[in-house]
C-alpha cells in the first residue's frame, strides 16, 4: 500500500496528513484529524451521517477520497461553534429537541447551514428536499423541521 | 419540580457539537482493527479451512479460527443461551450466509480486510431451507440435526372453552398475515473495543445490555464475571438490535490472541444485515364474533422465523403469546406460538418486538370482523376494548388499562368525525385505526446506587443504557425530584459494570418504569441515611427531624436546617450512598399460558388518513395521530419525541422495509436498496399525545405507537379502496395487485 502526504484545510486550519493513499475523507477526518463529528453510517452516500461542507456545499465524506478534498475549504460540525457559543443552527436543534441518538445530527446541522446559506427563507418543501439527504432512524424529523423553520428569515 | 419538566437531554451540547463519545469514535494507542470472515454458503460442511496465508501477512497481528477453541486454556466455542446452538466461530458446519468463520486483527482496517481474502475455505453444500413456513413442515431440511423438526418451541396459551365459543359465535373469520425479515438499522453499527490486561478484560461496546455481554464473555473465556469490565458510552441507536452479544466476543478473542493489544471491531453496513434481524412472522387469526359486536372466541397461530441460531427467540416467541391476543375482551382464547429455524441470519428484538407482527395481524383482522358484522370499526373497538378489572386471556385481572383513552385520543387527533374530502379522479382517501397491547419483560431486575458528596452533588450509578431515548435525563429528573435538589446538582454515571450495579437489558420499554422505580427506592434509602447522619449534628432524635427541599430541618418553631453538603462535611465522610432495586416476577404456566403475563401492559393507538393513487398503487399518509399511555410523565417533550419517533420508525416496516433473500443471500444489504424512512416518507401531518396520570407509576413509552402504524394504514387503504393487504410492507405493487383483482 502506498503512503502519501496531503494537505487539507479543515475548519480554517491547515493540516498535513500522511497515510495510506485512497482512503475516504471521512476516515481521514475521524482517524487522523480527531474530528469524530462526521460518521460513516452506510459507506455509500445515502445516510448523510458523513456530511462535510466542501467549499460550503454538503457532500458525502464517505464517497470522497481525501485526496479529492485537497485545496478545498472543508467544514465539519466541529468548525461551527463560535468562540464561546454554539452556532445558531446547533442552538435551534437543542431548543427544538431535534435529535435523539444524535449519530445523524451533525449531518443534519451541516445540511441546514448550507441550505440557509443559499436560501435564508426556505419553504417547508425546500427544507424537506434539502434535508432528505440525511436519514434519522430515531425519527426526529418533525422536530428537525421545527428547528429549521425557526431559523428562516421572515 | 424536576419531574414533569421538558428539559433538553443533559448532554445536548455534545449531541449538537458531534462530540458524543460513541464507541465508533474510540481510538486508543496501539489499537488493532478487527474484522470477520463470513460464510458464503447457507448450509454446508466446512471441508477445509486454511488461514496460514493470512497469519503470515505483514501487519496482521492475530487470526482466530475454531481451532483456537475448546483446547486447554482456550475459549469455549458454544455460546450460552436457552438452547446452545451457536458456536462463536463455525468449526465444521455453516448454517447461514454471513455466519462468522474466522477473525483477523491487523494494524489497519485495510490490511485486515485484505487478510480475510487470504483465508481459504472449502465447503460441501447441503440442502437449505429459507422460507419460514416451508421450514416448519415435516420433511424440511433440518437446520440442526439434533432435533427432529425445525420447530424448536411451541408456546401454548389455553383460556376458556374454545370449541364451544366458536360454535356459539354468529360469524367466524380466519385470516393469515405475514411480516417479512427486516433490519434494525442503527446508524452507529455494532462496534466494540476490547483490551486484556493480565487476566482481566475490558470491553467498550455499543450495546443495550452490558451485563448480558459480560455474562456471555465470562462463558466464552470461562472467567468470573467481575474480572470482565463492560463499559457502554452513549449508543448511536439500538432499537432492540443491540440487545445481544454481537461483536464483543470477536474483539475480545482478537485481543486475547494478540497478546492483549486493544482491538476494535466495527461492522460494515452490509455486515449489519447478517448480524441481527427482525423475526419474519406468519400469523393466522381466527375469531368468532356475534352480530351484536361481542367477540367470543379467538385462536392465534404464529410462526416466528428465528434464523439458524435461536439466541433469545425461544423466550421471545413464548413471551409473544400475550402480545398476540390483542387488547379485546374475548372469553375463549387459544394461542399457539412456534419458533422455527431457517438457514438465514438470526433474529432478535426489533423495536416493538413481536408486537409489531402481532398487531399487524390482529388489528387488520379487527376491521375484517367489523366489516363481517356490518359494524363501524371504531364502534366495534369501543365495544370490545379491555378495561381495568377485566379478565385477560392469561386469567389475570388487568390493572391500569387505558385503551379507550388511547383510542379516543387518536380519534380526536385525527378529527375522525370530519367528513373525508375526496379529491376525485384516481385518488381515493380513507381512514384507519389500530390499538396495541404489549407486555414488558415479565421477570427482570434493575439496581442502582445513589451517592451524595461533600459538594452536595448527587451521583446516580446506573447500568441503564442511553441510546437517544433520553433515559439518563429522565433518571436524573427522577433523582432530582426524589432528593429535592435542582437538576443541575445531579450526575448520571454508567453503564460500567465495574462501578454501576446490575440492570437487565435496556429494552422492552422497561427502563423508565424499572430503573425509575429503583432510583426512587435508592433516594428514599439515601434520605434516611442523611437524616440519621444529621441527627447527631443537630443533636436531636430522628422523630424531631424532617427532610425535604435538599435539606434536613428540625421540627417545631425556629427550625434549624442543614444542607446535604453540610451533613456530609459535618459527618467527616466523603459521601453517603444508598442502593435501590426494583424487580418483577410475572410468570405464566408453560403448558396453559395462564398466570401473570406482564407486571403492567403497554398501550398505544394510531389513526390515519391515507390517499391511494388507484392508477399507480402509491399510498400517501396524509395525517397520522398517535397516542400512548405514559403513566406519570417525566419529560413531556422527550416523551412526545418517543411517540413521534415510533410512528416514523414504524413507517419503515409498514411501507418500505423488507430484507430480500436469494438462496439465503441478502440482496438488499445497504441503504440504497433497503429503504428506511427519510424526511419524505413520513406522514404529511403528525400529531401525538402521551396520556398521563399525575399520581401513577412511570411507564415506558419506547415502542407503544409503533405497532399500530402498519395496520392503521392498511385499514385506511381498505376504507379507501376495499383492498385488504395482508403482507408487509405495503408497497405500491401490492396495492395495485389488490386493485386489479
Amino acid at each position: 500500500m502506498s503512503i502519501t502526504t496531503i494537505k487539507l484545510t479543515v475548519n480554517e486550519q491547515d493540516h498535513e496528513v500522511t497515510g495510506e493513499a485512497g482512503r475516504s475523507l471521512v476516515d481521514v477526518l475521524r482517524s487522523d484529524l480527531g474530528l469524530p463529528g462526521s460518521r460513516e453510517g452506510c459507506g455509500i452516500g445515502i445516510c448523510g451521517a458523513c456530511t462535510v461542507l466542501v467549499d460550503g456545499r454538503p457532500m458525502s465524506g464517505c464517497l470522497l477520497l481525501a485526496e479529492q478534498a485537497v485545496g478545498k475549504q472543508l467544514t465539519t460540525v466541529e468548525g461551527l461553534p463560535l468562540a464561546d457559543s454554539l452556532h445558531r443552527v446547533q442552538q435551534a436543534f437543542i431548543d427544538h429537541r431535534a435529535f435523539q441518538c444524535a449519530y445523524c445530527t451533525p449531518g443534519f446541522i451541516l445540511g441546514t447551514v448550507a441550505l440557509l446559506d443559499q436560501n435564508p427563507s426556505p419553504t417547508d418543501a425546500e427544507i424537506v428536499e434539502a434535508l432528505s439527504a440525511s436519514l434519522c432512524r430515531c425519527g426526529s424529523y418533525r422536530n428537525i423541521l421545527g428547528a429549521v423553520q425557526s431559523l428562516r428569515s421572515s | 419540580m424536576a419531574v414533569g419538566r421538558s428539559v433538553p437531554m443533559l448532554d445536548s451540547d455534545d449531541r449538537v457539537r458531534g462530540s458524543v463519545p460513541y464507541v465508533a469514535n474510540m481510538q486508543v494507542p496501539g489499537m488493532l482493527h478487527g474484522c470477520v470472515l463470513r460464510s458464503t454458503l447457507a448450509n454446508g460442511r466446512i471441508t477445509r479451512l486454511d488461514a496460514s496465508a493470512a497469519e503470515s501477512m505483514a501487519g496482521v497481528a492475530a487470526v482466530v479460527t475454531a481451532s483456537d477453541f475448546d483446547v486447554p486454556g482456550g475459549p469455549v466455542s458454544l455460546m450460552a443461551a436457552m438452547i446452545k446452538d451457536q458456536e462463536v466461530l463455525a468449526r465444521d458446519r455453516v448454517r447461514y450466509i454471513g455466519q462468522p468463520i474466522a477473525l483477523v486483527a491487523a494494524e489497519t482496517a485495510a490490511i485486515a480486510t485484505a487478510a480475510l481474502d487470504r483465508i481459504s475455505v472449502q465447503y460441501e453444500q447441503l440442502p437449505a431451507v429459507y422460507d419460514l413456513m416451508e421450514a416448519a413442515r415435516d420433511g424440511a431440511p433440518l437446520v440442526h440435526e439434533s432435533g427432529d423438526s425445525n420447530v424448536f418451541l411451541h408456546g401454548k396459551l389455553r383460556h376458556g372453552d374454545l370449541d364451544a365459543a366458536f360454535s356459539a359465535s354468529d360469524v367466524v373469520i380466519e385470516e393469515t398475515f405475514h411480516s417479512p425479515i427486516a433490519q434494525q438499522t442503527s446508524l452507529e453499527p455494532h462496534v466494540s473495543l476490547a483490551q486484556w490486561n493480565g487476566g482481566k478484560l475490558t470491553v467498550w461496546t455499543s450495546s443495550q445490555g452490558p451485563y448480558g455481554v459480560r455474562g456471555a464473555l465470562a462463558g466464552i473465556f470461562a472467567m468470573d464475571e467481575p474480572d470482565i469490565r463492560v463499559v457502554v458510552p452513549p449508543v448511536g441507536g439500538g432499537y432492540g438490535g443491540k440487545s445481544g452479544t454481537r461483536t464483543e466476543h470477536f474483539s475480545s478473542l482478537l485481543s486475547w490472541k494478540a497478546g492483549g493489544r486493544p482491538v476494535k471491531v466495527l461492522l460494515s453496513r452490509e455486515e449489519e444485515f447478517v448480524t441481527v434481524t427482525k423475526h419474519a412472522a406468519t400469523i393466522t387469526v381466527k375469531t368468532g364474533v356475534n352480530r351484536d359486536g361481542a367477540m367470543q372466541a379467538r385462536h392465534v397461530t404464529a410462526y416466528w422465523g428465528a434464523g439458524a441460531v435461536s439466541e433469545n427467540t425461544a423466550a421471545l416467541a413464548r413471551g409473544a403469546m400475550v402480545r398476540l391476543v390483542g387488547p379485546y375482551r374475548i372469553p375463549a382464547v387459544n394461542v399457539d406460538s412456534y419458533a422455527v429455524y431457517t438457514n438465514l441470519p438470526s433474529s432478535g428484538a426489533y423495536r416493538g418486538a413481536m408486537s409489531s407482527q402481532a398487531t399487524w395481524a390482529y388489528e387488520s383482522h379487527t376491521d375484517s370482523l367489523a366489516k363481517a358484522i356490518g359494524m363501524d370499526p371504531l364502534e366495534f373497538r369501543r365495544r370490545n376494548l379491555l378495561h381495568t378489572g377485566d379478565e385477560f386471556a392469561t386469567g389475570e385481572t388487568l390493572h391500569g388499562i387505558h385503551f379507550v383513552e388511547c383510542l379516543e385520543s387518536v380519534v380526536r387527533g385525527l378529527e375522525w368525525d370530519r367528513p373525508i374530502e375526496q379529491p376525485g379522479g384516481a385518488l381515493k382517501r380513507g381512514r384507519g385505526l389500530a390499538v396495541m397491547m404489549k407486555s414488558t419483560s415479565p421477570i427482570t431486575k434493575s439496581e442502582c446506587r445513589l451517592a451524595v458528596d461533600s459538594q452536595g452533588i448527587l451521583t446516580l450509578f446506573t447500568s441503564t443504557v442511553e441510546m437517544g431515548q433520553g433515559t439518563h435525563t429522565a433518571l436524573a429528573q427522577v433523582t432530582a425530584e426524589a432528593m429535592g435538589v435542582p437538576l443541575e446538582q445531579v450526575r448520571v454515571v454508567g453503564p460500567d459494570t465495574e462501578i454501576t450495579p446490575y440492570d437487565a437489558n435496556t429494552n422492552a420499554s422497561r427502563s423508565t418504569n424499572m430503573m425509575g422505580t429503583a432510583v426512587q427506592q435508592a433516594a428514599e434509602a439515601l434520605k434516611h441515611t442523611i437524616v440519621e447522619a444529621a441527627a447527631p449534628l443537630l443533636d436531636l432524635p430522628l422523630d424531631q427531624l424532617t427532610i425535604g427541599g435538599g435539606r434536613v430541618s428540625t421540627l417545631g418553631p425556629a427550625p434549624r436546617q442543614l444542607t446535604y453538603e453540610e451533613i456530609v462535611v459535618g459527618s467527616d465522610v466523603d459521601a453517603f450512598e444508598a442502593a435501590g432495586e426494583h424487580s418483577t416476577s410475572a410468570r405464566l404456566d408453560p403448558e396453559t399460558g395462564q398466570g401473570i403475563g406482564s407486571p403492567h401492559y403497554h398501550q398505544g393507538a394510531g389513526a390515519c388518513e391515507v390517499e391511494v393513487d388507484t392508477e399507480t398503487g402509491k399510498v400517501r399518509v396524509l395525517r397520522y395521530a398517535a397516542a400512548s399511555f405514559a403513566g406519570r410523565l417525566i419529560n413531556p417533550e422527550l416523551a412526545r419525541l418517543q411517540n413521534d419517533g415510533n410512528v416514523v420508525y414504524g413507517m419503515g416496516p409498514a411501507m418500505l422495509e423488507e430484507m430480500v433473500f436469494d438462496a439465503g443471500q441478502v440482496v438488499n444489504r445497504n441503504l440504497s436498496d433497503y429503504m428506511i424512512p427519510s424526511f419524505k416518507d413520513i406522514p404529511d401531518l403528525l400529531t401525538s399525545e402521551t396520556i398521563s396520570e399525575e399520581e401513577g407509576e412511570f411507564h415506558g413509552i419506547g415502542e407503544m405507537t409503533l405497532p399500530p402504524v402498519a395496520p392503521a394504514i392498511a385499514n385506511a387503504i381498505y376504507d379507501a379502496t376495499g383492498v385488504r393487504i395482508r403482507d408487509l410492507p405495503i408497497t405500491a405493487e401490492r396495492v395495485l395487485r389488490g386493485l386489479s383483482q
